[in-house]
């Protein structure tokens, strides 16, 4: 079987069987999206529900939310197949794990829920909250998951930037 | 300078929270007229029967995508020359050039900050009141 690991920021799609994606969650919340009819799965994992109302925000302070996340993880489903209307979710994470965050994981896990009320995708699996960090095994082709509760840490810091593609940049001036 | 509160905006997303935030991010620009659709067939018999000054439209949607939504917009007699701004994806380099020839005014790539988004309104309507 092949594994692929995702780290914060990131998500993966696969519509192949024989493959698994997994993660290492503290507070941050891990949703694992699946088409059952397509046989399209893929997972995400955010640090950040959504901004606060009025907050100034960067482009680049914008990849760590869950709402830009959901998007660029809904986006590839589609793209190999998936139609928006069969889609189930699993949710995993959102711990409260470092008293210095406060409530951040509560905050993730709310915004997953609401998030999946607001798009109309029904949820299958939600192991989310406690004081754990979480591993989530997800087999993205049948859409089954296994969550399991670690011990160990897990880093709790905000992703390093990634290089922008050049459309980004603003290196593409057609304007 | 245009006052925002004078400009009609349809922002079309398929995704309910992406439209959410856009409604957001323009009534704090103080847009007042923002109307909002989940597909680009909805999006353009509305505003083939209510005329808006700017559309702001996802790329990536099903049934009918930001380009050809677009293509649509530029072939209509009464409407085609509505101001029109795209929203891609960091990878969509060729959608933005495509978007170009078929006479998009500005794109924005997502995620993108409130920032960006009144500045590229602003390249096409001047510095917003």
């Amino acid at each position: 079987m092949r594994r692929i690991s995702i780290i914060q920021g990131d998500h993966a799609v696969v519509s192949e069987p024989d493959v698994m994606i997994s993660t290492l969650l503290g507070s941050c919340v891990a949703v694992c999206l699946y088409d059952p009819i397509a046989k399209v799965g893929g997972m995400n994992h955010f640090l950040l529900g959504e901004p606060s109302e009025g907050q100034a925000l960067s482009a680049i302070d914008m990849q760590r939310y869950g709402v830009h996340a959901m998007e660029l993880l809904i986006n590839g489903m589609m793209g190999k197949g998936a139609s928006r209307a069969q889609l189930r979710a699993h949710i995993y994470g959102g711990a409260n794990i470092i008293s210095g965050l406060g409530s951040i994981g509560s905050s993730n896990a709310a915004f997953a829920r609401r998030f999946m009320e607001t798009e109309a995708i029904t949820i299958g699996h939600c192991d989310v909250g406690g004081t754990s960090a979480r591993k989530v095994e997800f087999l993205p082709h049948d859409g089954r998951s296994r969550c399991t509760k670690v011990s160990q840490q897990v880093a709790e810091t905000a992703p390093v930037a990634k290089p922008q593609p050049a459309a980004h940049r603003g290196e593409l001036e057609l304007f | 300078m245009p006052a925002a509160s004078q400009i009609k905006v349809m922002v079309v997303d398929d995704q309910t929270s992406m439209r959410a935030m856009i409604r957001r991010a323009l009534q704090d620009l103080g847009f007042k007229d923002v109307r909002d659709k989940a597909s680009a067939p909805e999006a353009l018999a509305s505003v083939r029967s209510d005329r808006v000054h700017l559309i702001i439209s996802d790329y990536n949607m099903p049934e009918m995508d930001g380009l050809q939504f677009l293509q649509n917009v530029r072939a209509d007699p009464v409407i085609g020359k509505t101001v029109f701004i795209m929203l891609t994806g960091s990878s969509d380099r060729e959608v933005v050039q495509k978007a170009a020839a078929l006479g998009v005014n500005n794109y924005v790539v997502k995620p993108f900050a409130p920032a960006a988004l009144k500045e590229k309104i602003e390249r096409v309507f001047g510095e917003l009141t």
